[in-house]
């Protein structure tokens, strides 16, 4: 039902697929995680992948963003196999990822956070322009550490990095972990805004209710593999039962 | 005053050297998060390189300096870095300690075999501009070598704060110490940065020792001239290996501190060249010793690449037993001096086993074992012999005395390991050994205190004779052979129980967290400090055994740098087991004595390859360090290598007897003195090695037929049901043989009983 499904119903609407991964498999050492996943990014969608703890969300984005090879299946970006590809070549073609927890470093200023930002190819100036002016809090605390600003600022900060290096796909892994609501929809506020530019977002999330308002699909990840694709709407019975357990 | 300035000014330059060396300490450490303890050899290197070209074959400065700090040293590190020092990841930090020695006791091979240290003339190296450029400053003559040098240090600092705060590249090697994944999600290439942040620091280091040689004016020396970079040590911890600033003020302290000592104590103080060898290992004890704590870490659960198992009781026994009925065959066939050669090889497995205890057990690092030796001989050589002459001998009470004090000295060492552990420790003890050899080894001069007359180390000798235990007399080679062998059978078995009983499993849970330990309400200070003592006492009696064979020692049989390869070695063997202890000693000692006598006797028999064979034997002077250096790939040690191939033949019957059979056909051959020694070497090694692996290749293949792959214990139950056989398996496994659990039955029963 979950493939064919999917792409009979919304292929053809949202346009070619941005990313895609077919039949992947992964695992840590000898420890098979992800069972043969199969799973596609429309362009200019939000697609949320939602499960319980250790399904295996964050590995799908590992594998995505180059930091975790598959051990078989392919992973494509617009439609080219990215598979060999280390995550900083990803990074520079235009693959931007959140990784959970707090995606900065802590050791670092705020405005060296946003410079390493730039590697992956605009300038300062418009890193820390659009930085600033999105979270006007970050341009106050230029000078801080990192480390020493509040979750909520932590994690503003490396949104900041999301909208200002242009990518055309986002990965988010676990925004809200550790944020109050508030944070988060404001977050998540953002994220649709950045969709409507026409990137390309897979966010995993356990604030299924949050993410659903923004997101056009949703995929359910159960023991390692997508149970199940659909619109948000399709899915409300899936969830309460995958999160419930009844 | 006019001294005054001089030296000042001296210090000042001094310092300015020190500070380079130490910043390319805390470059590579920001990046890589390894210490490098080679800093100095790479120094020592560049120094010999350099003279090389300028001197010896009469470059231009200009040209000379180019080749060194311009391509062959920034090279050096970074193939340092590709080829070893990247595979590090991952590993505890005894591997990365070890590893970077085996880097620096290489280096210095490499060095003492191309420039022979006894060759006749000696390599003077000269100040830049000549020996007679001179400042004027009023009637002040300051040599320009000295100026330059300040000025240098002085753009390297300022150079390096400009790279890490202004500089994209040095931002991220920054950001690769925070987060090194996190770089790459951001677009960066970790790896190519650590391997610039080596080049830059072999970089540095080469700057150093080529600023420091002419200002100490001596004649090269490659051990010298490592351990005087290795003075920067003190002020790269001065700046807790990350501000540049402090770093550049404990190197300038470091280093006016030790010119003033040589300007104004008195001349007729004897001690006073010792004192300032000696100050920079003693301002890095104490440093290490307030160095504000590192927090218990515990959140971060490691998950290191090293393994050990531990053997049973029984297994110990039986192994104890093997090793004296072997060492008595050994001793039937063997010449006197092959007797002489694996005595003293057992006593260096007897002080390798302090490590074994220390470090395999523990967690905790001493890279100066042969320190603590030093001092029970000298206890010995004071309190413990009766008798003089040929009488002479070394009374129980004299090694048990000198086990006693050793073991408070350790416990004084130990002082630091309280608060701190790896790296920090490990630099700890170095500086005890450097400050050991340095200070106390070359105290000749008879002293007096509250009318007490003795002198430390007499006339650089001390001479310790055979023990005399109760009625057995162990003067005879032989006996002494025997009496080291059960020591070393003894301690080893008793550290077996040792690591059975509840002491080794608060040891074992120490080591693995000491964070958790604490909040189990465990008292990790006492737990330190006899583990400490203790290991500290196995040593010392080593060292007394190990002087005892020797007959006579002097300092050099207890220098650093035998240390530092001992600790090497036994990690490779398997610093979890007593069996590496052994090996340490059979390897550093015997297996290096005979390697070097059979190319020596081949080099004579085929005198057409003499060259050949002549290159060899200095070949084996870099073999312990190019074998210390591949721990990066095998973090676990040789010698479990080795016990798995052995596993083989005890699994099958057949292979072990053919094995056993051989070796006591090849024995009785040589007993009979049908072959030689020589054969019964090349013959054993080809037995013990080679039968298990071509056996057990051929014995696997049958028996591998249709049998499924073991599956590790820890992935049992997860892809199949788990079976009682799995759980004996998995018993068997963690060694918990003994231990009584409820049986699997009631465990699978309750689930369905509590949802019922
Ligand atoms: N580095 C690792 N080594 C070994 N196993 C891992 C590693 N990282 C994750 N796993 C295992 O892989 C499985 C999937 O983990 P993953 O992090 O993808 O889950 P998740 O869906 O993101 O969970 P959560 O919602 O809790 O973040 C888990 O069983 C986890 O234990
Ligand atoms: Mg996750």
């Amino acid at each position: 039902m979950s493939e064919a499904h999917y792409h009979e119903d919304h292929g053809a609407v949202a346009g070619a697929p941005l990313v895609e991964l077919v039949d992947v498999r992964a695992a840590y050492g000898t420890i098979e995680v992800l069972h043969g996943v199969n799973l596609s990014v429309p362009q200019g969608s939000v697609v949320a992948l939602l499960g319980p703890n250790g399904a295996g969300k964050s590995t799908i984005l590992k594998v995505i963003s180059g930091l975790l090879p598959p051990t078989s299946g392919e992973v494509r970006l617009a439609g080219r196999m990215v598979n060999g590809a280390s995550a900083d070549e990803l990074a520079r073609i235009g693959l931007c990822t959140i990784p959970e927890g707090r995606g900065v470093f802590p050791n670092l200023t705020v405005r060296e956070n946003l410079w390493m930002a730039t590697m992956a190819g605009v300038p300062l100036a418009q890193v820390e322009e659009i930085a600033y002016a999105r979270f006007p809090r970050l341009g106050e605390r230029r000078k801080q550490l990192a480390g020493t600003l509040s979750g909520g600022e932590q994690q503003m900060l490396s949104m900041a990095r999301a909208l200002s290096v242009n990518p055309s796909v986002l990965l988010l892994d676990e925004l809200s972990m550790g944020l109050a609501p508030l944070v988060v929809a404001n977050l998540y506020e953002i994220v649709a805004q950045v969709s409507q530019e026409g990137v390309s977002i897979l966010v995993s999330e356990q604030f299924a209710r949050t993410v659903l308002g923004i997101a056009q699909y949703a995929a359910i990840v159960l023991h390692g593999n997508i149970t199940r694709v659909g619109t948000p709407a399709e899915l409300e019975d899936e969830l309460s039962a995958a999160y419930l357990g009844s | 005053m006019q001294t005054f300035l001089q030296y000042t000014i001296l210090g000042l330059a001094l310092g300015g050297a020190y500070f380079i060396a130490a910043s390319g300490l805390v470059v590579t450490y920001t990046t890589s998060g390894i210490f490098n303890f080679a800093q100095g050899a790479i120094a020592m290197l560049a120094v010999f390189t350099y003279w090389q070209f300028r001197w010896g074959w009469g470059w231009p400065a200009p040209l000379a300096l180019l080749m060194v700090l311009g391509i062959l040293a920034p090279l050096l590190g970074a193939v340092l870095y590709q080829v070893v020092m990247k595979n590090l990841r991952g590993t505890s930090e005894v591997t990365k300690i070890i590893v970077s020695i085996g880097v620096m006791l290489g280096l210095q091979a490499l060095a003492t075999w191309v420039w022979s240290p006894t060759s006749s003339t000696p390599r003077q190296f000269q100040k830049f501009f000549g020996p007679n450029a001179f400042a004027h400053f009023g009637s002040l003559r300051v040599p320009w070598h000295i100026i330059i040098s300040f000025i240098i240090a002085i753009a390297i600092a300022v150079g390096i704060r400009f790279l890490f705060v202004r500089t994209r590249s040095g931002v991220a090697m920054r950001a690769v110490v925070d987060d090194p994944e996190l770089l790459q999600l951001n677009g960066g290439r970790p790896e190519r940065l650590a391997m610039i942040s080596w080049a830059g620091g072999s970089f540095l280091a080469a700057l150093a020792g080529i600023l420091i040689q002419p200002m100490i004016g001596s004649a090269m020396s490659a051990g010298a001239l490592t351990l005087l970079v290795i003075d920067a040590f003190a002020a790269a911890m001065f700046g807790r290996l990350r501000s540049l600033p402090r770093t550049f003020m404990g190197a300038l302290i470091i280093a006016l501190t030790t010119t003033y000592v040589v300007a104004y104590f008195p001349s007729k103080w004897t001690w006073s060249s010792s004192f300032r060898n000696s100050l920079p290992m003693i301002f890095l004890f104490i440093i290490l010793l307030v160095l504000p704590q590192d927090r218990l870490r515990g959140a971060t659960v490691l998950r290191l690449r090293e393994r050990f198992r531990m053997p049973s009781i029984r297994t110990a026994w039986i192994a104890g037993l093997t090793m004296m009925i072997v060492v008595f065959c050994l001793k039937v066939i063997m010449a006197k001096t092959g007797v002489n050669t694996l005595t003293l090889a057992l006593t260096f497995a007897i002080i390798a086993l302090s490590l074994v205890l220390l470090t395999g057990f523990a967690g905790e690092i001493n890279l100066a074992a042969l320190s603590f030796g030093a001092i029970a001989v000298m206890v010995v050589y004071h309190f413990g012999i009766s008798g003089t002459g040929t009488e002479a001998r070394t009374t129980l009470w004299g090694i048990l005395l000198a086990a006693v004090v050793t073991a408070l000295v350790g416990a004084l060492i130990a002082l630091p390991a309280l608060r701190l552990r790896g790296l920090y420790l490990a630099l700890a003890t170095m500086a005890f050994g450097v400050f050991i050899s340095r200070m106390v080894l070359t105290e000749r001069t008879e002293r007096e205190i509250f009318g007490l007359k003795f002198t430390l180390f007499t006339s650089g000798q001390l001479a310790i004779p055979r023990p005399k235990i109760g009625p057995i007399d162990f003067n005879g080679q032989d006996a002494f052979l025997f009496l080291c062998a059960g020591l070393f059978v003894a301690i080893g078995i008793g550290m077996v129980y040792l690591r059975h009983s509840g002491y080794g499993r608060r040891l074992t849970a120490m080591k693995d967290s000491p964070a958790a330990s604490a909040t189990l309400g465990m008292s990790v200070v006492r737990l330190k400090l006899s583990i400490f003592m203790m290991s500290a006492a196995i040593a010392g009696i080593g060292g007394v055994m190990m002087a005892a064979q020797v007959g006579t020692v002097n300092s050099d049989r207890f220098d650093i740098f035998l240390s530092l390869a001992l600790a090497m070695i036994t990690v490779v063997g398997g610093i979890g087991y007593v069996s590496g202890a052994l090996f340490a000693g059979i390897f550093l000692i015997a297996f290096i004595e005979a390697l070097n006598l059979m190319l020596k006797k081949f080099a004579v028999d085929y005198s057409s390859l003499e060259a050949i064979f002549m290159f060899f034997i200095s070949a084996v002077t870099v073999l312990p360090a190019t074998i210390g250096i591949t721990m990066g790939k095998n973090p676990s040690g040789a010698v479990s290598d080795i016990v798995e191939g052995m596993n083989k033949v005890k699994q099958s019957k057949p292979l072990m007897i053919t094995v056993i059979g051989l070796e006591a056909a090849i024995w009785a051959l040589t007993a009979t003195e049908v072959i030689t020694n020589w054969h019964f070497v090349i013959l054993t090694f080809a037995n013990l090695i080679l039968v298990p692996i071509v056996g057990g290749k051929f014995l696997m293949a049958r028996a591998m037929r249709g049998v499924p792959k073991p599956v590790p214990p820890e992935l049992i139950g997860i892809d199949r049901p788990f079976t009682d056989e799995d759980l004996a398996a998995m018993d068997q496994a963690l060694n918990l043989d003994g231990v009584v659990i409820p049986s699997s039955t009631t465990v699978r029963e309750e689930p369905a009983n509590a949802s019922a």
